[in-house]
């Protein structure tokens, strides 16, 4: 080869060399993410929503309001970049995907059929702020897109408290309290054996929600019962709706939501609860220290107070501690199924399946 | 020279390494995949995972580096490394070509106080001490790389040649140091031919080559350290007296020129920070991982103090006494500190078997992410090559730890054999140099020890 071939040769080379350097500093990167925030999206059948789901310290789900119109298919694309995060969606969707692992991402589908406002949330313990790793999702009607149906009115129990003035955060303490954990097994032939003797408005269900199992302990005294008869027969009445089915998915949503402050036997003493002690607690979400998730086994505490009192407190959470509202994930009726559950605690209950 | 093989005695190969286009091509290639990895860092998923910049970065590189290109092609990294190229090319105005005339920059001279590894030494552990997050987080992943590319020009405006490369990268710090190790080295064939070569084009540059970027002769190459690979000179040479060797493995370390005590430090800050390492990610401490995660800024503050005083005090400490020790044992006048310089070339083998077990750990365990990565290298749900979905698998999950041992105990004997044999370098005889290795031997099998406990699970 000549001098003067080899001269325009690595001339060639060092244009061709050039355009490489602009094909990978400038072109690539534009195409790349030209495609993929343009046209991609442009030309996708089914939208895809990006959700980033940090602990709430990192930022908790970002974006923290979601919009999707209903009936609308999208799918939902989580990354999680810290810890595990658990992903459901409420309330009274049935919307609830398994954990997923830190540095990993999960995909899913869903269509919402009804316009609302729902809450995206994290149903694992995963932080000292767990509880507020929350986003809005929007589900607006395609007819009329600006209008979003106003689905959180006051909850008419709760205003029914309010109303009676009846103060949901004070302490509800029993007068008086059985010597060990009453037993609806033995109360059920109580029951039985008082026939017709049984006051009626003990077997409405309006008067035990609005009423503490000290107060129908002490009705039923009146007709006759030993303390600790009665005591048992209480026991039956307010765990007689819950059956088996029942009691299960009450316990699944006690473990994802409740269990991780309040304990998984209901003793107040979940990992939340040992955080609760320590400053961070305090600092993020501005709750006192000494205020410890309550304790459901708690019989001077517990049986003081009304399923109606409990219903409020998991629906709007608890002023001045760091109890949160629930009322945007679960519906009224799940909120009722768990309140009748948490009697499980202090109260033995009469199923051979359930807790004993 | 003995126990070498002369690579370059290949035609094919010589006339690859010549092309003025060898280098370029390969840094355009690894320039390619390192936008990727900054544009993954910055706009893919935040699920380091499933992301490029975490996955190819410090797990593929990572492991290629240390596992495969470190020990037996010691710097060919820098040969083809991308964080350097874009200043390289503006100080040359070209990519291919030699393009004549002087390399364009403003011609400040480096300080002669930072003529050493210092500052890659603080450099390593300023990244170090942070690593948790970077090896995580895709985003601060990306700063870094950004972050290396901008110094790289910075400095590339400011100084003539790989200034950058030889005394500012934190990574090239070690591929140095390790390299004494490893089984090719770029040597001259005939010292003399050198010595009577007056123009020395290796050093001013030919009409078809530049001068070493790398500041050296390589008339004075014993070991190395410093030397880039970048074969300039061999393209310069008119003598043809420039030869890639394969040689025994850890042939540098025995020689006694140019040991310093900032080599010295390197070798003991990069056996410290493999041992932290795998005590902070691979030990039962799961608060340790949480301050060093940054848990909070007072938890992270206490990690980094204990982490740079261990890098810095601990271990040199300890390593100072056994050097003293071995000082005491013998009747010779070598003062410590030269001792201490000069021993510390025995952690070199120890520290790189013990940084290749380390890495054992996570590329058997997360190697498998990358497969998935090929089909979705930003974690946006693309199926390139249909793998998207391979699930994550551990690599011969029964293998991992035996090889671990294995490799630990090999460091182990290597790097007494070392001490041994630089106790020679001082002692007059086998027995004094015998005794006085019996205490740097025993710091070396506590390290060892420390090393095997975590692995074994401790």
């Amino acid at each position: 080869m000549s001098e003067l071939q080899t001269k325009t040769s690595s001339r060639q080379s060092e244009w061709l060399a050039r355009i490489t350097l602009i094909l990978i500093l400038v072109i690539f990167p534009s195409a790349l993410l030209g495609y993929q925030f343009w046209l991609r999206p442009a030309l996708a059948d089914i939208r895809t929503i990006e959700i980033v789901a940090a602990a709430p310290e990192a930022g908790g789900f970002q974006p923290d309001v979601i919009r999707v119109a209903a009936g609308e298919k999208v799918r939902l694309r989580f990354s999680v970049p810290d810890v595990a995060h658990g992903f459901a969606i409420g309330p009274g969707l049935g919307l609830d995907w398994s954990q997923v692992d830190p540095g990993e991402v999960k995909e899913v589908e869903v269509t919402f059929d009804q316009a609302g406002r729902y809450t995206l949330y994290c149903n694992i313990w995963c932080s000292p702020n767990h509880w507020r790793m929350r986003s809005t999702i929007e589900v607006y009607d395609p007819e009329q897109p600006d209008r979003l149906p106003v689905n959180d009115t006051a909850d008419p129990v709760i205003a029914s408290l309010i109303a009676r003035q009846v103060d949901i955060d004070a302490p509800h303490e029993a007068v008086t309290i059985p010597t060990g954990r009453p037993s609806a097994a033995r109360g059920q032939e109580i029951i039985a054996g008082l026939g017709k003797a049984l006051p009626a408005e003990l077997q409405s269900q309006v008067w035990q929600r609005s009423h503490s199992p000290v107060e129908a302990w002490q009705t039923l005294e009146v007709v006759g019962l030993s303390e600790a008869e009665a005591w048992d027969a209480v026991a039956y009445l307010w765990l007689a709706e819950l059956d088996d089915a029942q009691r299960q998915a009450a316990g699944s949503l006690y473990a994802k939501n409740c269990a991780a402050c309040h304990g998984e036997s209901g003793d107040g003493q979940g990992p939340g609860a040992t955080v609760w002690a320590g400053q961070s607690l305090d600092q993020h979400s501005g709750t006192h220290p000494e205020e410890k998730p309550a304790a459901f086994t708690e019989l001077r505490t517990m049986l003081g107070g009304t399923s109606e009192i409990y219903y409020a407190k998991v629906r709007r959470g608890g002023m001045g501690t760091g109890m949160p509202g629930f009322g945007p994930i679960f519906t009224p009726d799940e909120t009722w199924l768990l309140v009748e559950y948490l009697w499980t605690f202090p109260l033995q209950s009469k199923l051979p399946s359930g807790r004993q | 020279m003995s126990h070498r093989f002369e690579l370059t005695r290949s035609l094919w190969l010589k006339a690859l390494l010549k092309s003025r286009l060898f280098q370029p091509i390969l840094m355009l290639l690894t320039l390619f995949f390192f936008v990727v990895a900054i544009i993954a860092g910055f706009f893919g998923t935040p699920a380091g995972s499933h992301n490029f910049s975490i996955i190819f970065v410090w797990i593929v590189w990572w492991a290629l580096l240390i596992i495969v290109l470190v020990p037996f092609f010691g710097r060919l990294w820098c040969t083809i490394c991308p964080i350097p190229s874009l200043g390289e090319w503006f100080q040359r105005r070209g990519i291919i070509r030699r393009i004549p005339g002087p390399l364009r920059s403003l011609h400040w001279r480096w300080p002669r106080r930072l003529r050493n590894i210092w500052l890659q030494n603080f450099g390593f552990l300023a990244v170090a001490v942070f690593s948790p997050i970077v090896l995580t987080s895709p985003s601060v992943s990306a700063w870094v790389l950004v972050g290396m590319i901008g110094l790289a020009i910075g400095l590339s405006v400011l100084y003539e040649n790989r200034i950058f490369c030889r005394y500012v990268c934190p990574v090239g710090g070690f591929i140095g140091l390790y390299s004494l190790v490893s089984s090719l080295e770029l040597r001259v064939k005939d010292l003399q031919v050198c010595k009577d070569h007056l123009t020395k084009d290796c050093v001013t540059g030919t009409e078809c080559s530049y001068g070493c970027p790398w500041l050296i002769f390589p008339g004075n190459l014993e070991r190395n350290t410093y030397c880039g690979l970048c074969m300039e000179c061999l393209k310069a040479c008119p003598k043809d007296n420039i030869a890639l060797n394969l040689r025994p493995f850890g042939a540098d370390l025995l020689v006694t020129k140019g040991r310093s005590l900032d080599e010295a430090y390197k070798a003991l800050i990069m056996l410290a920070c493999a041992l932290l390492y795998s005590a902070i990610l691979l030990g039962p401490w799961g608060w340790l991982k949480e301050w060093a995660n940054m848990a909070s800024l007072p938890h992270w503050a206490a990690y980094a103090t204990g982490f740079l005083t261990a890098n810095l005090l601990v271990l040199p400490g300890l390593f100072w006494l056994a050097t003293l020790a071995a000082q005491k044992a013998t009747s010779l006048q070598t003062p410590v500190k030269r001792l201490f310089t000069d021993y510390a070339y025995s952690l070199v083998p120890m520290g790189l078997t013990g940084w290749i077990a380390f890495s054992f750990s996570f590329v058997f365990v997360n190697g498998s992410y990358a497969i998935s990565l090929l089909s979705d290298p930003f974690g946006w749900g693309w199926d390139l090559l249909g793998t998207r979905t391979v699930p994550w698998t551990p690599f011969w999950p029964g293998v991992m730890t035996t090889l671990q041992v294995m490799l630990l105990l090999l460091g182990l004997v290597f790097s007494i054999v070392i001490t041994y044999r630089i106790g020679l370098q001082h002692a007059k005889t086998h027995t004094q140099a015998w005794r006085s290795t019996l205490p740097v031997a025993s710091f070396l099998t506590m390290v060892t020890l420390a090393f095997l406990w975590l692995y074994m699970g401790g």
